[in-house]
């Protein structure tokens, strides 16, 4: 049963007339970070949308904390609010926290919905359960979208070195190389579109079961699209202080389910891409920055030798055997010296991508087993990199180029998956 | 006296030859059923093996997450272990059935308790296959977790629950048959809660260290050990 399904305050969309700009934000118990976030929308839109008519809405997941009513005073009559009530269905809420709000999906078909009834040219929704959202980010996601004519701005994060090492390592990479465009964050939480990429959608249709599952469906349309892409980088992304860290595995189980899984219904779109393309960036902030974040190595390689020890059996049925020669090989070096080859990784990510899509093991098992992989990956990638941090962003380029070239790879095991097996 | 030895040896002779006249049509009949059979299963399990080749039934049992099924069948294809089974199980009901031409009564009680005792042993089966899938399914996750949880014992952990399973599993499928009973009930009661100390002594001998470390890391011994505050995401 959804938790909500009522429209919570609409004005007739007469009264509100045409909006030049709608901005959204989507919140689910966030009562705290809603209204900086709400704050900040509404000083970035006197700022640098006075000249346009905007509309804020608010899609709401059905919040018992008070959420819709401190939204409604922090508003109050200072732009045209249209408050709406999206279903949450108990399964969204059963997926671990990690990023933007539960139900996602819901909640931006109904921003949709009114962005086209209201006739607006650029629409934004903005995950309202973060703080550190800047009256810049407004215009930085809209600007593109109404003087320059994209259809879509994916966001870009600052980040620490060493953070977000799962979209670096392997979202971006695998996006990148496999679709062709060199979109940074891919899954990133704040996004915007033009009305074409709204009608596109709504007539389309999409999915998403997680927030970052959607987050993702919508840029890989972009891509699928040929719709006009483009950057916004944002600044960073502040994380509510005192949320608790899930475990790797769930993390990389919920970024990359919803990722293979496009990856296996977009197969004849990638097998014709070659290459990748830049996509522009609007925006200054620099994408490292800051000290790098601690991190554990020796934690990480015991991990991936325990991996190697205990998993042998798991990671048979996946990877062939000379990625699991190369494992045990690796297994054996110190910590100091525990270094990942990129090509052993690209290949080790296209071949989960293939044993998800075959179903060669239970899926969530499947994606667990990786967690050990991925901690040697990184144990690898911070010993490489701990005395030039300000390099990151170079070394991550490298890394993208193995992926593309290991392409051909990904395709022939697509084509024929037995071939590499004994 | 000799003619009435005579006698009694004829009538022992007719009746036997009697006996085998009555007892021949029989025996034939299940000779023909035998054949009958055996030609029949054979016919299915050629049928069976072609059409689960046609679908790629040995790659679908693969992508269905059953490869378990495949260290089970022969020359590790899923498709003739089914074709087999078909085979055997149409060659046991032809034999029952030929037996009850012989038209004995032993032979026809021993065929009709078979035949009552069929679905239990149908049901054993069953129970034994969704156990052991069960099994293999359970010990993989276990296995994985402990993995990533870092708990040294995981083997052992996921080795202690796939036979917990299997245990269990076991048990209900020798109560469906009838086999064993009180016996069995103790045999599982004490192998069951062999197992959960096993498991609880291999948890409590994997999280020692882990269980010191975090102590440590909250006592501020481990100074030189960064804590994980690492966001992935």
């Amino acid at each position: 049963m959804a938790e909500a399904d009522a429209v919570l305050h609409v004005p007739p969309v007469e009264d509100i007339g045409a909006a030049d700009v709608v901005v959204g934000i989507a919140t689910h118990d966030n009562r705290d970070t809603a209204c900086e976030a709400v704050e900040a929308i509404l000083a970035g839109v006197e700022r640098h949308l006075s000249s346009r008519r905007a509309v804020l809405v608010h899609a709401d997941g059905g919040s018992r904390d008070g959420t819709p009513e401190r939204v409604r005073e922090a508003v109050g009559k200072r732009i045209p609010l249209v408050q709406v009530s999206y279903p949450v269905y108990p399964v969204h809420k059963l997926l671990p926290p990690l990023a933007g709000v539960p139900g996602k999906a819901e909640a931006l078909r109904a921003t949709f919905a009114l962005a086209g009834q209201l006739g607006s040219a650029a629409c934004t929704l903005i995950d309202a359960n973060v703080r550190g959202i800047h009256p810049e980010w407004v215009d930085v996601l809209v600007r593109p979208v109404l003087e320059h004519g994209f259809d879509f701005v994916a966001p870009r994060y600052q980040r620490r070195p060493f953070e977000g090492t799962i979209i670096s390592g392997i979202v971006f990479p695998l996006v990148r190389a496999l679709y062709g465009k060199r979109i940074r964050q891919p899954v990133g939480g704040d996004q915007a579109y033009s009305a074409r990429f709204i009608e596109h959608c709504t007539t389309e249709g999409w999915d998403g079961e997680t927030s970052l599952g959607t987050d993702l469906r919508l840029t890989l349309t972009a891509i699928a699209g040929e719709f006009r892409i483009c950057q916004a980088s944002l600044g960073e992304r502040v994380v509510q202080a005192g949320d608790a860290q899930p475990d790797v595995s769930a993390v990389l189980a919920h970024v990359l389910g919803p990722l293979f899984e496009t990856v296996d219904n977009t197969v004849s779109f990638w097998q014709r891409t070659r290459g990748s393309d830049a996509v522009p960036v609007f925006g200054s902030h620099p994408e490292i920055a800051g000290d790098p974040a601690p991190v554990n190595v020796r934690r990480m390689v015991e991990s991936f030798r325990l991996g190697s020890q205990d998993l042998q059996e798991v990671w048979n049925a996946i990877l062939p055997p000379a990625t699991l020669l190369e494992f045990k090989k690796m297994a054996r070096r110190p910590d100091e010296e525990f270094r990942m080859p990129d090509e052993v990784w690209a290949r080790t990510i296209y071949d989960f991508a293939l044993g998800y899509r075959l179903r060669v093991i239970d899926r969530n098992h499947l994606l667990r087993a990786m967690t050990p992989i991925y901690l040697g990956w990184l144990a690898s990638f911070v010993n490489e990199m701990r005395d030039r941090p300000e390099r990151v962003e170079e070394r991550l380029e490298a890394l993208c180029l193995v992926f593309e070239a290991q392409k051909r790879y990904l395709i022939s095991r697509w084509r024929w998956p037995d071939r590499f097996r004994p | 006296m000799l003619i009435q030895a005579n006698q009694i040896f004829r009538e022992a002779g007719e009746r036997i030859v009697r006996g085998v006249a009555d007892f021949l049509p029989g025996l034939l009949a299940l000779a023909m059923v035998l054949l009958i059979t055996i030609v029949l299963a054979t016919i299915a399990r050629m049928m069976i093996r072609r059409s689960l080749r046609g679908i790629d039934f040995d790659r679908r049992i693969h992508q269905w997450g059953l490869s378990a099924l495949t260290e089970w069948s022969p020359s590790g294809s899923p498709a003739l272990l089914v074709a087999g089974l078909a085979y055997w199980f149409i060659l046991l009901v032809g034999l029952l059935i030929g037996l009850s031409a012989l038209n004995i009564n032993l032979t026809s009680a021993l065929v009709l308790r078979l035949f009552e005792y069929l679905p239990n042993v149908l049901a054993a089966v069953l129970i034994l296959i969704v156990g052991t899938l069960l099994a293999r399914f359970l010990a993989r996750g276990v296995l994985i977790s402990a993995v990533n949880m870092q708990i040294q014992s995981a083997r052992l952990l996921s080795l202690g629950v796939k036979w917990l399973v299997m245990v269990v599993a076991g048990a209900m499928a020798l109560e469906h048959l009838g086999i064993g009973g009180q016996i069995v009930r103790m045999a599982f009661g004490i192998l069951f809660g062999g197992i959960v100390l096993a498991l609880a002594l291999a948890v409590g001998l994997g999280s020692r260290e882990m269980v010191s470390r975090s102590l440590e890391r909250q006592a501020g011994k481990s100074e030189e050990e960064p804590e994980e505050q690492l966001r992935h995401l």
